[in-house]
């Protein structure tokens, strides 16, 4: 049996807001796990990949990705995350964007996205599919990254 | 064809018609000649046999007046008896004479003379000779020097010469005025045929030129044509370019739209979650400390927030629609088109069933007519269609049983498929503006965002189709759509 560890949310949205909903949600489902966010990609993957403190180096994480990002798209950062020999490869990453494009969500799945959810208008829907996912988050074991 | 063009063309007919009038010309010419030439040799043969004929009585007057002479001096009998034989062939020559100059009355009338003279001649040498034969020796005739005789044979002589010369006169001035007429027709046959060789110079002068003109004109044509297809896969190319671009527009509009629209919705709902805690302290407060609650917050907490909370939902679900609609829109102008054989039969039966449960409730007739089977992409063919019955069962008028009409025919390469009902109608100002997006006419009783009908005229766009609309205010509506019977392939990109 593995020591549980308290896993880090990474949360990379650009919108201060959704941002701010999410967490709120999250909150209300009672997750208390800490969440870092970051607005762009470049920080998003240096914490990732590079900082002492960041999933790579440092304990499990589960990602919660926007694919709008003002100097990336999202689908770089998780083909950054799930390439072949990247450390984060089994960290979960949630993909939250508004897209409910077919087309866009089968990439997603494709690159290794581990679940994928549209931000709805209907904000009811929203909240609920984020307190569920803060449910979900309570439960899953999340792998120890590759740290070789 | 302009004017100079159709004159050229008169002119080079008027030109070939000249050719051939001016052969006919000199053909006619040179037939006249050749039977004037055998005619003067007619001539010329009658004449000689003339002048053999009249010879030939001269060489018997001559033989007659040997036998004659022979006879008077040396008294034989043969000399009698070549006299006898000669004296009788005259008058036979006279008249093979008088037959030959049948068609001359002056040479008839010295025949005649000849005949008479020669008569006189033959009497006086029969006489000669009888008196001889009786043995009178002083007679007249007896002597070689007989004046009688000697006048009478020369007039035979003088009289035969007058009439060879006559002949000779004739035949002359026959052969001058014969000469004259072929030297003309030989002149008119020379000139028609210098003509002719004009003309046909020229005809084939101008027919090279007009040839060497036609396959100038037929090279450019083809570069024109090259040109011009160019041109049209330029100016295409350019089109496929805008509309890309502009669905690119409107998806990246649309969904950028869609993130600060969560936002508002979002905390919208915050606000709404808030309200509640809020009259909970009002209710609080109310109970309490009646006085320190104002009807200014009663009215803010009560009715002013949740009845705001309430626009601001509304009109942004309203905006997320619209939204979704464009989104919607531009989506179906990325997507390939795959053009098939699509059987508009089933597919237009399939559509009433998946609509059967409305038209039960409502009561409506269906009627579809059959349908010829079309080259198109099959899913855009069925929007079109299934919005337009839809549309057709929605707006149908409540007091009377609902009739809907579906038929189509084949006209040379399109497809027109028509939708009629008996509804409530559209009023005609509004024909083209109930295509266009958020656009909708009459009472609006019904459920819709007006996107239904623009979205299916960019479809029928996109299948190189049109829709139009005929109908009147309470007297039904008429959707026609025309579609190419044969969708060309690869149109539009999934970029």
């Amino acid at each position: 049996m593995r020591k549980p560890q308290t896993v880090n949310i990474v949360m990379i949205e650009d919108d201060e807001g959704h941002a701010r909903l999410i967490e709120r949600n999250i909150r209300r489902a009672g997750v208390n796990n800490e969440i870092r966010h970051f607005m762009e990609g470049t920080a998003a993957l240096q914490y990732l990949f590079d900082s002492a403190d960041g999933p790579a180096k440092n304990g499990p994480a589960l990602v919660l990705l926007d694919l709008n990002l003002p100097d990336m798209s999202g689908i770089d950062v998780l083909q950054r995350m799930k390439a072949p020999d990247s450390p984060l490869k089994r960290t979960p990453v949630v993909v939250l964007t508004t897209t409910d494009d077919k087309v866009e969500i089968e990439r997603c799945y494709d690159l290794g996205a581990n679940v994928y959810i549209t931000k709805p208008v209907n904000y009811e829907t929203f909240a609920q599919a984020i307190r569920q996912l803060g449910l979900f988050l309570s439960v899953i074991q999340v792998p120890d990254t590759d740290v070789s | 064809m302009n004017t100079a063009q159709r004159q050229f063309n008169r002119a080079i007919f008027a030109a070939i018609a000249t050719g051939f009038f001016m052969l006919i010309i000199a053909a006619g010419a040179v037939v006249w000649a050749f039977q004037r030439t055998q005619d003067i040799g007619q001539r010329v043969t009658h004449s000689i046999e003339i002048e053999a004929a009249i010879a030939n009585l001269n060489r018997l007057d001559e033989r007659i007046e040997a036998a004659r002479r022979g006879f008077l001096l040396e008294g034989d009998k043969r000399f009698l008896r070549t006299f006898e034989v000669t004296a009788a062939e005259i008058p036979h020559k006279i008249n093979d004479m008088a037959k030959l100059t049948a068609d001359n009355p002056d040479q008839i009338r010295r025949v005649e003379q000849y005949r008479k003279l020669a008569k006189n001649y033959l009497d006086l040498v029969e006489k000669s000779i009888a008196n001889k034969r009786a043995g009178i020796t002083t007679v007249p005739g007896s002597s070689l020097l007989d004046k009688a005789d000697i006048a009478v044979s020369q007039q035979l002589r003088d009289l035969s010469d007058t009439m060879s010369s006559a002949e000779r006169d004739l035949l002359e001035k026959r052969t001058t005025r014969e000469h004259a007429g072929i030297l003309l027709s030989t002149s008119i046959g020379i000139v028609a045929a210098t003509i002719l060789l004009l003309v046909s110079f020229g005809t084939i002068w101008v027919v090279r030129r007009t040839l060497a003109a036609l396959s100038v004109a037929g090279e450019q044509l083809r570069l024109l044509n090259g040109d011009l297809e160019s041109a049209v896969a330029e100016r295409t190319a350019e089109l496929q370019r805008a509309n890309a671009e502009i669905q690119r527009f409107a998806y990246i509009v649309s969904h950028d739209l869609r993130s600060p629209l969560v936002n508002v919705m979002g905390f919208t709902s915050e606000l709404a979650a808030a309200i509640e805690p809020l009259s909970e302290l009002l209710e609080m407060a109310e109970e309490r400390i009646p006085d320190s609650v104002t009807d200014e917050a009663r009215y803010a907490v009560r009715e002013n927030l949740p009845e705001s909370v309430g626009f601001i939902r509304t009109s942004t679900e309203k905006m997320d629609r619209l939204i979704n609609a464009i989104l919607r829109l531009s989506r179906e102008g990325r997507r390939m088109l795959a053009p098939e054989a699509v059987d508009m039969n089933a597919l237009v039966t399939s559509i009433i069933d998946s609509l059967q449960h409305r038209v039960g409730e409502l009561g409506v007739t269906m009627k579809a007519e059959p349908l010829p089977t079309v080259i198109t992409d099959k899913l855009a063919i069925e929007q079109i269609l299934s919005n337009l019955i839809e549309n057709a069962i929605k707006y149908l008028k409540a007091d009377r049983p609902g009739t809907i009409i579906i038929r189509g025919q084949k006209e040379n390469s399109r497809v027109l498929i028509e939708v009629e009902d008996n509804g409530r109608g559209i009023d005609p100002k509004d024909h083209e503006r109930i295509f266009d997006l958020f656009r909708r006419s009459g009472t609006q009783d019904q459920p819709g965002e007006g996107i239904g009908l623009a979205h299916v005229r960019a479809l029928a766009h996109r299948l190189g189709g049109t829709i139009s609309c005929t109908s009147a205010l309470e007297n039904g509506a008429t959707f026609r759509l025309s579609l190419p019977k044969d969708l060309a392939p690869q149109q539009g990109s999934n970029t």
